[in-house]
């Protein structure tokens, strides 16, 4: 097992440097030149050269990259063209609030797809079942920036229930905070949720299909136990898969939704940084994205291990 | 107490007034706000009727986050936004655009004006506690001048020396008269910044510029892409007329939200209380919300097609470029784009400049006849060139769109091409652009800001590779003189050429200055710049 996630996690090293040499490729092939949108409506001339050598992009290609990644291997990701600000630390600032939308997001999409998906496939072919399959039809289909406005102009602008954009620290004010994450939450859910829902209720008719469900049904059980203790462990896996998988994209998940909601997260700032031609923070968020996206697959495939004893990453299996 | 009974009255009066003219809200037209304390000048005139309490917080919405504190490196416009509150600088502009004493009060032109000497202020302290005096300003300037990579060294171009004279005299001496000078020191070149704090903070003070000036708000907390806290500076030197300290508030929060819709739902619903910039179209709907107050001031800002008018390009042939100037509907432009919001505009110099003449309308009304007839004269078949629009942008794709449907009515064709906003700038920095481009310009509080880096030969932001001897020694005379009748004489010769006879670009439209607040927000007035000045704000209870 050790030996197992040693090797993946070695693994992960020529992934992320493939990753990383994409990123610097396709962002020197957009076309523009990061001082020239940096200068605004100062462009002297004298003054971008200086910032040009001052930056590094005076020099060929193939030695910003390998300056950049004798820096980043050291853990150093630059500074920001536009701002002069560390881009490590600006992504650690804006994790919380990634991370804050994102986990608030998949908590919710999966709490509603476990409960009306379970309902849905208890209940079979039932008017519940046709029409949360009509309701997930719909979820899934819309676009989250159409859900989005159209829950700041009905919830924010006509009822004025939750703020229609921005985001106040949860420790600052823990009221605001969870006022404002409502819309975006929800937003952001509404898809996941909805796929999710349709995971759990296939699943859980698949198991239902089983033998032992039929034989715990013999014994006399409760069909609560059965649902809860034999049939729902084992539906869980390919439910797993897809809530680790969103957890792992969940910088990449959040763009639209950060940048419709104005929530000041890791998504957002990709979206300013690629518009920005901000080089050093667009290699950087990607690489991020990219090992968390590595790390959650990992975790997933551990959790298999727990929840199907027959799984086993162990020495039998290579 | 029979004082404030005097003040009430007065100001009640104003508010009558002001009530009275008209359902536009309070512009107060003719009010000029004018450097607090200076004992010349009037009072901020208080726009609505009330007693200004001190204390307060308000939230107030910026287009964009401040990318640079550091006023020696900012190069956007939403940054001054926050530099106006939290620096001084050695002149400002009054509400009508005049400029007038701040940190320095008094400046004097000598030896054929190429000696500049300013008086300052006297015990003037930064936020940090160091105290501002000429050392400071020599400091100050001569970091602009000559610090790598520096975003004023354009600015500051003009200056050979500074000379400290005695603690609150100093001296620019200039290589040549340059009379737009103090109009550029009114803006980041003459914000004054603590050198304690500017060399504690290395790299990171642009972002962290804490306690660093010695303007009427401090800044003490940034949170990037989130808000800004701005606190009083209790010991500011501005009064407002009766002699109490300013500023009124005791707090201003920053909010940069980005898009336009957004930012005026934070105002309707009451979480903002202030902005400056609203899309034209929302216009109208804020004028009709109760509990917000819409004003605006003509500004400096025009816009411009630029062709690229160096040989070998189709707009080579100063004739092309005018027959686009004639053949383009302003009025049309102005009300269906821009929802009236603006003026109808035919060159660079803006309506708050001096030296701006309401009588110039050279293209009155499209003539799609003349424009033909122009076409037909070049001999070359019919007109037809590339036009480079900025994607992403869906009003300016209708812009764009409209000007091509004009041009069609006088047969000329106009290839509309979206491409990102950073390639159009790269091919117009390049000069390789084939046809057009439609770009802005912020403008400047000198009309010298408008004109001469964009048509005089080889200048920086001359986009359309123009060259014309005449335009360029008219615009070197007014450069050489501080006399304004001398100046507006120049420049109104050279506006002239680089419109008419030999067009430079196709100028079509002014900005506004707007500013839009909430009922109880009180003390306010746009500025030709569109920058708020806080200090006079005041929160009705």
């Amino acid at each position: 097992m050790t030996q197992y996630v040693i090797r993946r996690l070695l693994l992960m090293i020529p992934v992320a440097f493939l990753v990383t040499i994409i990123a610097f490729g396709l962002l020197r092939l957009a076309p523009g030149d990061p001082v020239l949108v940096y200068a605004g409506e100062e462009r002297d001339p004298v003054s971008l050269q200086e910032l040009r050598v001052l930056y590094g992009l005076d020099k060929p290609l193939p030695v910003q990259y390998i300056v950049w990644l004798q820096h980043a291997v050291r853990g150093d990701l630059g500074r920001s063209l536009r701002t002069r600000q560390p881009v490590s630390e600006a992504i650690i600032e804006r994790l919380p609030a990634t991370l804050e939308l994102g986990l608030a997001a998949i908590a919710l999409s999966t709490s509603i797809a476990l409960i009306v998906g379970t309902i849905a496939a208890v209940k079979r072919n039932s008017f519940v079942d046709l029409l949360t399959s009509s309701i997930t039809l719909a979820a899934v289909s819309l676009p989250n920036f159409f859900l989005g406005l159209i829950l700041i102009l009905v919830l924010g602008l006509a009822l004025r229930m939750f703020p229609p954009g921005g985001y106040v620290p949860f420790l600052e004010d823990p009221g605001d905070n969870l006022r404002r994450l409502v819309l975006p939450a929800i937003t952001l859910a509404t898809a996941s949720m909805a796929v999710n829902l349709r995971q759990v209720r296939s699943s859980l008719l698949d198991v239902f299909s089983h033998e032992y469900i039929r034989t715990a049904r013999a014994k006399g059980l409760r069909e609560s136990t059965v649902i809860a203790r034999h049939a729902m462990k084992n539906a869980l896996i390919p439910i797993v898969t897809l809530i680790g998988l969103q957890i792992g994209s969940v910088i990449e998940g959040a763009i639209i939704t950060e940048t419709i909601f104005f929530w000041p997260g890791v998504g957002r700032l990709l979206v300013d940084s690629i518009t920005g031609l901000d080089y050093p923070v667009v290699q950087a968020v990607v690489l991020v994205s990219a090992l968390s996206f590595m790390l959650s697959t990992l975790a997933v495939d551990m959790l298999y291990a727990w929840l199907d004893p027959r799984i086993s990453y162990g020495r039998s299996r290579t | 107490m029979s004082r404030s009974v005097k003040l009430f009255a007065f100001l009640a009066t104003a508010g009558l007034l002001i009530a009275a003219c008209g359902d536009s809200g309070p512009s107060a037209p003719g009010a000029q706000q004018s450097a607090p304390g200076t004992a010349a000048s009037p009072a901020p005139a208080a726009p609505a009727a009330g007693r200004p309490a001190p204390g307060g917080t308000l939230t107030f919405v910026l287009e964009n986050d401040v990318i640079n504190f550091d006023p020696l490196v900012s190069r956007a416009f939403v940054d001054r936004n926050v530099h106006y509150q939290i620096y001084d600088s050695l002149v400002r502009i009054d509400a009508a655009g005049k400029i007038i004493p701040w940190l320095a009060e008094k400046w004097e032109f000598s030896d054929g004006d190429k000696t500049v000497t300013l008086s300052l202020r006297k015990n003037v302290t930064y936020h940090d506690g160091t105290a501002f005096d000429a050392e400071s300003v020599k400091w100050n300037i001569d970091r602009y001048r000559t610090a790598k990579g520096s975003a004023r060294s354009g600015e500051l171009a003009s200056i050979d020396t500074v000379e400290v004279v005695d603690p609150s005299t100093v001296r620019f001496k200039l290589k040549a008269p340059f009379a737009g000078l103090l109009a550029n020191l009114v803006d980041r070149a003459g914000m004054m910044v603590s050198r304690k704090a500017v060399e504690a903070g290395g790299e990171d003070f642009t972002r962290k510029a804490f306690r660093a000036g010695t303007g009427p708000f401090i800044l003490t907390e940034a949170i990037k892409d989130d808000h800004m806290t701005l606190e009083k500076n209790p010991n500011w030197w501005g009064t407002d007329k009766d002699g109490n300290k300013l500023p009124y508030l005791d707090k201003i929060t920053v909010k940069p939200i980005t898009n336009s819709d957004v930012r005026l739902t934070n105002l309707k619903t009451g979480d903002a209380h202030v902005g400056n910039n609203i899309a034209g179209k929302d216009v109208a709907g804020v004028k009709a919300e109760g509990t917000l107050v819409y004003q605006e001031k003509p500004g400096l800002s025009f816009a411009s097609i630029i062709p690229n008018r160096a040989p070998g390009f189709v707009f080579e042939d100063a004739r092309y470029v005018r027959a686009v100037s004639m053949a383009i509907d302003r009025q049309e432009i102005h009300e269906k784009v821009f929802f009236g919001v603006g003026a109808i505009g035919y060159g660079p110099i803006a309506p708050p400049h001096f030296a701006f003449d309401p009588a110039f309308k050279p293209f009155p009304k499209a003539d799609a006849d003349g424009a033909k007839k122009l076409v037909a004269e070049v001999g070359k078949g019919a007109l037809t060139f590339e036009f480079l629009v900025s994607s992403g942008d869906p009003q300016t794709l209708q812009l764009a769109q409209l000007i091509q449907a004009q041009l069609a009515k006088a047969e000329i064709t106009a290839e509309i091409k979206q491409l990102q906003f950073s390639e159009i700038l790269k091919l117009q920095d390049e000069k390789s652009f084939k046809g057009a481009t439609l770009i802005g310009w912020s403008g400047r509080i000198d009309p010298d800001g408008n004109t001469y880096d964009h048509v005089f030969t080889d200048r920086p932001f001359n986009d359309s590779s123009y060259s014309n001897a005449d335009v360029d020694k008219a615009l070197d005379e007014q450069r050489a003189t501080t006399d304004e009748a001398k100046r507006k004489a120049a420049l109104r010769k050279a506006e002239q050429t680089m419109v008419v006879d030999d067009p430079a670009r196709i100028w079509y439209r002014f900005g506004v200055a707007q500013l839009i607040t909430v009922k109880a927000l009180q003390g306010l007035e746009p500025y030709p710049d569109q920058l708020i000045r806080f200090q006079f704000a005041w929160l009705k209870k």
